[in-house]
């Protein structure tokens, strides 16, 4: 109660409220200097509404790793940090995470997502009691838009949890394969 | 503990149920702290590392899982909260909200785009437009902002960091081997180093 008192009565002291008011302006300012934007085509709006419908973290892992694969490469191939070699192995090693992580976290996302849609039923006459285990209290309909999104996040972090363990079991091996086989095909090519 | 699991699903429904660039952001921290964990306890329980090394590689594992963390955050909820931000103001709409937010407002150039607005309170006749609207910014903002850290920013400051690191690893070996010379041959060769410390410090993290 008295540091709730302290932290009020610095709140209010003239500089912190001034500080606000200059922050506000700035952030004004800020707002100020960008354009207006307004979007009137169908089609457009309509896949955007989409996109936040349904573009879960499955798709949003794929997205990451597809275009990892267009820039991360690059960087390292560019690296004028390292030498020679090391940049060689790199980004080999690079190719070979991308690929990896991608496959695994992109399947495991997604199969968890699938999972939790087939357990978060709602409860009623000939749903079978373990098809609810998922299913938050006091929800009766399973068509809103929030629902949909609370599957695609409770599916989200049960991957995570699975990825924990795969990540040692698929990815890391995975990675260490990829990689030799490519600093292999790299070595062949080097000696042509 | 059927309480607890009953309230964790509910303080995601809370959170989540609306607002899937949120999710986006929080699941992707969740997803690079996993993986930092994963990547410092590989250096732990790994018998063929010696305590020496662990002492080194520990701190150093901890310190570039800062980095991707940090930076992954720092970006990603930047961009998220810019464009939440830009769609609650108004400034950035679709027709039918603007038209709409012009039959109700006197003068609507007093109200787009300012700091205090906030279509979703201010309006709710049209909250489901909004809602579809901003979900699909965010979600398109957090992605974008992910691209950025995870594929850009932060590849170029590990390989930076890594870089740093390797020549500092390679310039204590050195002061090592010479005060060794006589003692002790040394056991490990250059190539082989600069091979090991490569696949010790790639550009990206073991990311989940």
């Amino acid at each position: 109660m008295a540091l709730y008192g302290v932290n009020s009565s610095i709140s209010r002291a003239p500089l912190c409220s001034k500080l606000r008011d200059s922050m506000r302006s700035i952030k004004q300012k800020g707002l100020n200097i960008l354009p207006n934007a307004e979007f009137s085509n169908e089609k457009f709006l309509y896949r955007l509404k989409d996109i936040g419908k349904n573009f879960s973290s499955d798709k949003q892992r794929l997205a990451l790793g597809i275009t990892a694969l267009a820039t991360q490469p690059f960087i390292d191939a560019h690296n004028k940090s390292v030498d020679e070699k090391t940049r060689k192995v790199s980004v080999a090693r690079t190719i070979a995470k991308i690929i990896a992580g991608t496959l695994t976290g992109f399947l495991i996302r997604y199969g968890c997502i699938k999972a939790i849609k087939a357990f978060s039923q709602i409860p009623g006459k000939g749903v079978a009691k373990y098809k609810t285990i998922f299913t938050p209290k006091g929800v009766t309909d399973n068509t809103t838009d929030a629902f949909e999104q609370y599957r695609n996040a409770m599916g989200t972090v049960v991957a995570l949890g699975v990825m924990v363990f795969t990540n040692f079991l698929i990815d890391a091996p995975l990675t260490k394969f990829l990689t030799n086989t490519f600093v292999k095909h790299q070595e062949m090519e080097d000696k042509k | 503990m059927a309480n607890l699991f009953s309230n964790f699903k509910s303080a995601m429904y809370k959170n989540y149920g609306e607002n899937p660039g949120k999710m986006l952001v929080h699941t992707g921290v969740l997803g690079w702290i996993l993986s930092a964990m994963a990547q410092v306890s590989a250096v732990v329980f790994n018998d063929k590392i010696s305590k020496e090394q662990k002492s080194f590689l520990i701190p150093q594992e901890m310190a570039d899982a800062a980095i991707n963390i940090i930076s992954f955050y720092v970006i990603t909820s930047s961009f998220k909260n810019l464009a939440s931000k830009l769609v609650s103001t108004g400034k950035l709409s679709t027709s039918k909200i603007r038209n709409y937010i012009k039959s109700k407002v006197a003068n609507p150039a007093e109200y787009i785009g300012k700091l205090n607005s906030n279509i979703e309170k201010d309006f709710p006749e049209i909250k489901g437009d909004y809602k579809a609207f901003k979900n699909g910014v965010d979600v398109v903002a957090s992605t974008v902002g992910s691209i950025i850290s995870c594929n850009i920013v932060t590849p170029v400051l590990r390989n930076e960091y890594a870089a740093q690191k390797q020549k500092e690893a390679i310039a204590q070996m050195h002061g090592k081997e010479q005060k060794n010379e006589i003692k002790q041959p040394a056991k490990v060769s250059m190539d082989s180093y600069i091979k090991m410390a490569s696949m010790k410090y790639p550009s990206s993290g073991l990311k989940v």
